[in-house]
């Protein structure tokens, strides 16, 4: 018996139709458990973590010159 | 004058000396060789010379030459349809530069054609370097591969992770396949227009996939005499997609649909990028291993890219690598554009099949994202279904602009990536289910 192309092709179209659609809808199912799961158990920490010395360059600019007009001072004092 | 007459005369007798020198050196030596050039007469120099010129190779082809597979072929093979062929890749030249159609492609795939079809030279023969190129690479299936990989490494799954169900519609783009395959060996049996066999019908059909390396990917696999025509096919239609698609999504929506707006997607977590690669490949692992290579090579681009600690790396694949490859599979495609074998009834089947293919894919798409909304929950719309047939990203910017075309405020771009990247790996699920149908 000649086998019937167009009876192969559309076996060839259930299984790979087939096939497609359910890797895709497992996928989409296990995305959804994922993102259940890592939102439970690994959440984003939410902004950026506090820097407690965010600018630590102004101050110590700032003592830098203290120091060094009290030293002028100083100095100015002992001549 | 007379100084330039000479110099052609003199850069003849060199050229007819180096090549009666080169048989000379494959007779069996010793230190001293015996030189058997003989003196010729300047009229005989002259005549041979022409004798192996382009022109008379054209005009009245060497009866003795064969193809790049060794067989034998017909005249006009060699003749006129190399012609015919060089002004073909000129068309593909002008199609890239004046039209911006993937020149990245079209170019190094013309240029190949181009070279492929030069008489004598033989440069798509096995010895020639795109002929070396194409078993370098093609016939063995690597370039497609490591273009993947590169794909992987520019491809950003957040859309799809942050709404999972537009993957439906990746998934219904992939009718574009199957129903060419059965209309392709549906009218290879009943009609005399085709006569394709059942894998050379599903070489073709993969073209509605919309995914070039997908397309190489299986034609080298299952049928290399049509590759040629494949690719070209698959990357012209690629490029084509503004022009195919539009016609079709809006012949299948309704205003109020094309015009419903959709929730702004939500930050992915870095974690869950991170975790995706490695599930869907566990996922293609477990059900079909048989599309592992490409999947694999796809989310190991990717699996990189997210990771954030080899830049090096993934840089080198989404830049330089993909780059280098996209050079070699070019020229490798091309060498298949020899006249003897794309001058032939099937490439135009296969041109008005692979047209076919894409269509039925859009339509699918957009008639898959129209079910979807009969259903609860929230509204897709159903110009986002046409992506789903990869082109990654030409398809999404359509959806994008076609969406704008009615509603200037409604930016479909980052929804329609979702379908987009699913489209890719539906396209190779499906190539992996041709594959293991065959094996």
């Amino acid at each position: 018996m000649e086998t019937n192309l167009v009876i192969e092709g559309l076996k060839f179209m259930v299984l790979g139709m087939g096939t497609v659609l359910i890797f895709l809808v497992v996928l989409i199912v296990l995305m959804n458990l994922q993102t259940k799961i890592i939102e439970r158990f690994f959440p984003e920490p939410k902004g950026a973590p506090d820097t407690p010395n965010a600018s630590p360059g102004t101050p110590q600019k700032d003592t830098k010159k203290i120091v060094a007009a009290i030293s002028a001072a100083i100095m100015h004092h002992k001549a | 004058m007379k100084i330039f007459l000479l110099s052609i005369v003199s850069v003849f007798m060199l050229m007819t000396s180096a090549y009666a020198g080169g048989h000379a050196a494959a007779e069996p030596l010793s230190a001293h060789q015996e030189e058997d050039y003989e003196a010729k007469g300047m009229g005989e120099m002259i005549g041979n010379f022409f004798a192996s010129t382009g022109i008379v190779a054209l005009v009245s082809p060497d009866e003795n030459e064969l193809s790049s597979h060794g067989e034998p072929m017909s005249d006009f093979h060699k003749g006129l349809g190399r012609v015919i062929m060089i002004l073909i890749t000129f068309l593909l030249f002008w199609l890239a530069i004046k039209k911006g159609f993937e020149p990245l492609l079209l170019l190094p795939i013309g240029f190949g054609g181009l070279l492929a079809n030069i008489p004598i030279a033989g440069i798509s023969g096995p010895d020639g370097f795109l002929g070396v190129l194409y078993e370098a690479g093609l016939a063995n299936q690597l370039f497609p591969i490591l273009i993947f990989m590169g794909v992987g490494a520019m491809t950003d799954f957040g859309p799809l992770l942050a709404n999972p169900k537009t993957a439906l519609l990746g998934g219904a783009a992939q009718f574009g396949i199957f129903g060419t395959l059965v209309g392709a060996v549906a009218l290879s049996e009943y009609t005399t227009l085709f006569d394709f066999t059942i894998k050379q019908a599903s070489a073709i059909s993969i073209i509605g996939g919309a995914d070039g390396p997908t397309s190489i990917f299986i034609a080298s696999a299952l049928a290399p005499e049509l590759l040629g025509a494949i690719a070209v096919a698959s990357y012209s239609y690629m490029a084509m997609v503004p022009i195919i698609q539009p016609p079709i999504m809006k012949a299948l929506t309704t205003d109020e649909e094309r015009k419903i707006k959709m929730v702004t997607l939500r930050q992915v977590s870095r974690l869950e990028k991170l975790v995706f690669p490695i599930m869907v490949l566990t996922l293609a692992i477990l059900v079909l291993p048989e599309a592992t290579p490409l999947i694999g090579a796809f989310m190991f681009g990717n699996f990189l890219k997210v990771s954030g600690v080899v830049d090096r790396l993934s840089d080198t694949m989404e830049n330089a690598l993909i780059n280098i490859i996209t050079i070699f599979l070019g020229l490798a495609v091309g060498s298949k554009l020899s006249a003897d074998q794309f001058l032939v009834a099937d490439t135009l089947a296969i041109l008005a099949l692979g047209i076919v293919a894409f269509s039925a894919g859009t339509a699918a798409g957009v008639i898959m994202a129209k079910i979807m909304n009969k259903f609860p929950g929230t509204k897709i719309n159903p110009l986002i279904g046409s992506a789903g047939v990869s082109a990654v990203p030409m398809a999404a910017r359509v959806s994008n602009k076609v969406g704008m075309e009615y509603d200037r405020s409604n930016i479909l771009l980052m929804h329609a990536m979702g379908p987009n990247v699913a489209g890719v790996i539906g396209s190779a699920v499906a190539a992996g289910v041709l594959l293991s149908i065959f094996s």
